[in-house]
């Protein structure tokens, strides 16, 4: 009895220690501008003062927009591109399939940094730079999503897909009609990992936008540190904005960010 | 063609069909992920003569900048450095998310909201993350060096302080990504058989003895994961110390160089990428490739030998 509660008072302890930093955030992202280093944990006047100039004045309402687009166009395409090679990898025979499968594998062994600047001279040799393509399309071969599909779509059994070509399905018909509502929550946990890796994605696309109008959220928070080395309440209600989408996504639908992401460690 | 698909039983048709289905992945894997490490290859031996001209204005170099590289100060230190990181932030993270684990994998209550509670800051953005803690870390007036005066201990400003920055980051970032460990610790002691700590009980064998011999070598592949993948992170980590300290940390003069204290090789690779430097970034970014795939190499003849 009395180590149990030893063990809670544990835990809410470490809970307190790991999520301070956010609560520290938002409640100083209400404070008065010139106030954010007092010690006070409610704010005697509690003021929107400083998320309404962090949106307007500053801008944070179209990187907000801008970070938006670029992960939801990221999540929906990576995802559709993986479920299609997906169900080929799993379910038909081609020419050099292991071999190309294990191919796309290796690519996860490989730092993601290596990619930077070969990538950057391309997207800048083809034009792209301060565009939403070059944010986006450099990143839609999501491997991590297509190894997860993959696995995922083997274990569907191949009579219902023989089935459905029976009743005339072509490929796209068998992929839209027994794939798809049968893996909806892997191709969910895909698209929600690749949601939130392009709402991350701050070094990438801090390197392909110069111009104000797309920046990301991330990216307009480094310009803004950078800029205002002192505002550390407008610093944190632009923090505030920038995790809150995730911390909702996440709180919704934890069950599958952490079933992605156990899967691909424990198989991989 | 042809005759390499008549030697298969694989009709054409079937080919066709479905490497079209792959076409789309296939595309955007050969140039923005297979044709990078090529060129990036290519580049390394190159210096670029103008930049706007990345692919003509190309000199060759040979192999000038390895040569250059081997001698250069500041790379080692940041290999140095990095390794440093991840001496400290791996260790300290392991047996964090495993302690997280073992009290969280019974049959508590309020076990799913504690894991939600310690998984949440795993899935936020490390730079965003890094720039809440500027303001914890704030020199003198922000929280933690107050909290540290209330119990009478005076601190030195943390992130600018060469003995503490580096820990301090390292407590930040174990702070937010505890909480996968932990995950990956949970599901692989949940499928220890239960019937192996039966025995054990049987046999007279204390709590702490339990996991020192069943759980702890149960889960090496697991320690074994979080080394590797948290190595190569660490080469390429960037964000946290671009967040906490912009420009490299306090800096100190070693034999005449100055160097940064976080000036690990992510954060000297984006600086000799921003000088434009690209074809001696290439090659550091090559080094740090081959490096990456020998932990890994290693690593999979570890698990296998098991």
């Amino acid at each position: 009895m009395s180590r149990r509660f030893f063990i809670y008072i544990f835990l809410i302890i470490l809970v307190v220690v790991v999520l301070f930093p956010f609560f520290w955030m938002f409640v100083t992202s209400f404070k008065p501008q010139g106030t954010g280093l007092s010690m006070t944990i409610i704010p005697e006047k509690p003021t929107l003062e400083n998320f309404k100039l962090v949106l307007t004045q500053y801008k944070f309402g179209r990187y907000f927009f801008n970070s938006f687009v670029v992960s939801t166009l990221g999540g929906i395409f990576s995802t559709l591109f993986a479920v299609l090679a997906a169900y080929s990898f799993a379910k038909r025979r081609f020419f050099f399939r292991n071999g190309l499968f294990f191919l796309f594998l290796s690519a996860m062994m490989v730092p993601g940094m290596m990619f930077m600047i070969p990538q950057f001279v391309i997207v800048s040799r083809l034009g792209w730079i301060n565009s939403y393509k070059a944010m986006v399309i450099p990143h839609l071969a999501n491997v991590f999503g297509l190894f997860l599909l993959t696995q995922f779509i083997r274990g569907i059994p191949n009579s219902l897909i023989e089935a459905s070509r029976i009743d005339g399905a072509s490929e796209i018909g068998v992929i839209y009609r027994v794939i798809l509502p049968l893996s909806m929550p892997i191709v969910a946990t895909v698209f929600l990992l690749s949601f939130q890796f392009n709402w991350n994605n701050f070094l990438w696309q801090l390197i392909v936008t110069t111009k104000e109008s797309m920046y990301t959220v991330p990216v307009g928070l480094a310009m803004f540190r950078s800029a205002h080395e002192e505002l550390y309440t407008l610093r944190m209600a632009a923090s505030s904005i920038s995790i809150f989408p995730i911390v909702l996504l996440f709180l919704f639908t934890q069950r599958y960010f952490i079933q992605g992401l156990t899967e691909g460690a424990v198989k991989g | 063609m042809k005759r390499l698909f008549r030697d298969t039983s694989i009709s054409g048709r079937e080919n066709l069909i479905s490497f079209s289905l792959i076409l789309p992945f296939l595309i955007i894997f050969c140039i923005f992920l297979l044709y990078p490490i090529i060129y990036s290859l290519i580049l390394s031996f190159h210096r670029v003569t103008d930049l706007y001209d990345v692919f003509g204005g190309l000199k060759l170099v040979g192999g000038r900048n390895y040569t250059k590289l081997f001698h250069d100060v500041e790379f080692w230190w940041a290999i140095l450095m990095t390794l440093y990181y991840a001496a400290l932030s791996i260790p300290i993270g392991i047996v964090f998310s495993f302690l997280l684990a073992v009290f969280l994998v019974g049959r508590i209550k309020g076990s799913r909201i504690f894991r939600t509670c310690f998984f949440l800051p795993f899935v936020l953005d490390v730079f965003v993350v890094a720039i809440v803690w500027t303001l914890l870390y704030s020199s003198p007036y922000g929280i933690v060096m107050k909290l540290f005066e209330l119990i009478g201990l005076k601190i030195p400003p943390l992130l600018s302080t060469p003995a503490t920055s580096m820990p301090a980051i390292v407590a930040a970032m174990t702070l937010k990504n505890a909480g996968f460990g932990m995950i990956l610790f949970i599901a692989s002691i949940n499928n220890i058989p239960q019937s192996l700590y039966e025995a054990a009980s049987i046999d007279g064998v204390s709590g702490f003895a339990k996991h020192r011999y069943i759980t702890i070598p149960l889960i090496k592949p697991v320690i074994l994961f979080l080394v590797v993948t948290g190595t190569i992170a660490s080469l390429s980590a960037f964000a946290e110390f671009y967040g906490m300290t912009r420009d490299g940390g306090p800096m100190i003069n070693l034999k005449g160089n100055i160097v940064g204290i976080t000036r690990v090789t992510g954060m000297y690779l984006f600086r000799e990428f921003r000088s434009l430097k690209l074809g001696y970034a290439a090659a550091i970014s090559f080094v740090l490739l081959i490096i990456s795939l020998t932990i890994s190499l290693i690593s999979f003849r570890l698990l296998r030998e098991r």
